[in-house]
């Protein structure tokens, strides 16, 4: 029996939800950039940070050696620096290898060569690259090699400018992280208002017929339910709408990020989280609508 | 004494009203089941707000009201709905809702006591043709007749089997011929056990039925006669 009225004051919400017509589009399309509009936040927020690591990976410490310093001494220093526990890798670039890369990287162009046979002998410095197991801890390292026994074998740190890049690259994930937030709980709120908005309405051109159903022997409970699955009705679309329309972002999204950094596996990350995603917007879409009935029903439906 | 052929009883019942507007002043009654109770009076005498006390839409101010024995005042809110599905109601304004049809209307009393639909679907015709509307299930209240849709709303009141049909000035809104159907059906009704308590001034109504008449005046309850006339 129990089901019974509950599914008759869901056929009553669901006529109710039909019934408000363009009021009802209204609100669902609210609700709908709201919901798309947190979890844009999280799917930035997410390919930010896949793009910080992207970067950080590049990162690196470069210890360019004195044009004296011998290849056997380089070596010792590579074994030692291997057994900080801070250092994921130490690479060794010797002159040669350097030489060939950078021809390599100017395309082999002749010019290049000719310059270099100008010069007589190889003007590039050979050097140790190494690898931190986090990007917060280049600081010490550089640090340590500063105050190390090796220092003046070195020539030159490479470090300052990479450290620039990941204060800001960090800088920027934190700050679309918090104005994330912000603009999320901004549009939750919003959210709320504008269901509970349509809700109230519904209500207020019901109003005569609380007294007369009371009367007649309906409970609170059968009296308020259908407003409740009205705002179930109106979260359970808008949440369909944006997840459709995040699928959609999500598509755009990692084509870019393809193009930009050829990292192509930002999609499966999407899909991977697919089920989690529309679980939450599901949940937080039907969510939203129950509070905001419970809010105009605890308002407007006084006795 | 016998207490179970009690169904309703006031005991020193009194409603004032804020600003001490005296509504019902010591009302003293029993009611026994089966019976058919008129209850006349001018307008504003307390007639309605007597009715309101038994079916709990106001609560005595001091004194008791009881209905089968217990305490009515002491319903708790949430249970009213409960309670309130032992009377049926008629009014003055029908109360119909606007947005059902006529089915849907007595439909309703059924629905909100969790009946199955088929029970339903068997019932309401059948009622509906009891009262005259066989034919008019699927109209609106907009498009019935002033006669028609209190015949509606009494059988809503009627088709829970309730223990009692409160009717407060059923027929203040109807011409003489509708108004008479209502009071006959009213009456059939009654010879089927339901308790009847029939709020009033139609004076040639009060009559014609020939029953137990409270007369009420300024709030007090002022003469209690059997078999009574209109006669204030």
């Amino acid at each position: 029996m129990k089901i019974l009225k509950l599914w008759r004051t869901l056929k009553e919400g669901f006529q109710n939800f039909v019934r408000n017509g363009w009021l009802s589009v209204a609100t669902i399309s609210i609700l709908t950039i709201s919901l798309y509009f947190i979890s844009l936040t999280f799917m930035i927020g997410i390919t930010a940070n896949l793009l910080l690591e992207n970067v950080k990976e590049k990162i690196n410490i470069s210890i360019y050696f004195n044009p004296s310093a011998e290849e056997s001494d380089i070596f010792n220093i590579k074994n030692r620096l291997q057994t900080f526990k801070e250092i994921k890798s130490v690479e060794y670039i010797s002159k040669d290898q350097a030489l060939k890369e950078f021809l390599e990287m100017g395309n082999n162009d002749p010019s290049i060569q000719q310059a270099l046979d100008e010069i007589g002998e190889n003007p590039l410095l050979a050097s140790l690259v190494i690898k931190a197991n986090q990007s917060d801890q280049y600081d010490i390292i550089n640090q340590a090699i500063e105050n190390s026994d090796f220092r003046d074998q070195i020539s030159r740190i490479n470090y300052e400018k990479n450290k620039i890049i990941i204060e800001r690259l960090n800088k920027i994930v934190n700050f679309s992280r918090e104005i994330g937030l912000i603009i999320g709980l901004l549009f939750i709120m919003i959210a709320i208002l504008i269901t509970f908005n349509a809700i109230r309405i519904t209500i207020y051109s019901h109003k005569q017929e609380f007294e007369i159903e009371r009367l007649v022997g309906a409970s609170n409970l059968y009296i308020r339910m259908p407003f409740i699955f009205e705002g179930i009705f109106y979260g359970f679309s808008a949440s369909i709408v944006s997840v459709i329309m995040l699928l959609i972002t999500a598509k755009l999204l990692s084509s870019f990020v393809q193009r930009t950094i050829s990292q192509n596996n930002l999609m499966s990350l999407y899909l991977a989280n697919f089920w989690s995603i529309f679980g939450i917007l599901f949940v937080l879409g039907i969510l939203l609508g129950v509070i905001s009935s419970f809010i105009a029903i605890r308002r407007y439906l006084k006795k | 004494m016998e207490r179970s052929k009690e169904i309703v009883r006031m005991e020193n019942a009194t409603k004032t009203y804020p600003g001490d507007f005296v509504a019902l002043d010591n009302i003293n009654l029993v009611v026994n089941k089966g019976e058919f109770v008129s209850i006349v009076g001018q307008t504003g005498a307390g007639k309605s707000t007597l009715l309101k006390l038994i079916y709990a839409e106001e609560d005595p101010t001091s004194g008791g009201v009881y209905f089968n024995g217990r305490s009515v005042k002491e319903i708790r809110r949430k249970l009213l709905p409960f309670y309130r599905r032992n009377i049926g109601t008629v009014f003055q304004d029908f109360k119909l809702l606007p947005q059902k049809t006529a089915f849907e209307n007595v439909a309703y009393a059924l629905e909100v006591n969790g009946e199955p639909t088929e029970e339903i679907n068997e019932k309401v015709p059948g009622i509906l043709d009891i009262v005259g509307l066989g034919d008019k299930l699927e109209m609106y209240p907009r498009q019935l007749s002033g006669g028609e849709q209190q015949k509606v709303a009494l059988a809503r009141a009627f088709i829970n089997s309730p223990q009692m049909i409160i009717a407060d000035e059923p027929t203040g809104n109807l011409d003489p011929i509708s108004a008479w159907d209502i009071i006959q059906l009213l009456l059939k009704i009654n010879t089927l056990g339901t308790t009847i308590l029939l709020a009033t001034h139609n004076r040639e109504i009060v009559d014609k039925i020939n029953k137990r008449v409270l007369v009420i005046e300024k709030g007090k309850l002022v003469s209690d006669i059997k078999r009574g006339r209109y006669a204030i």
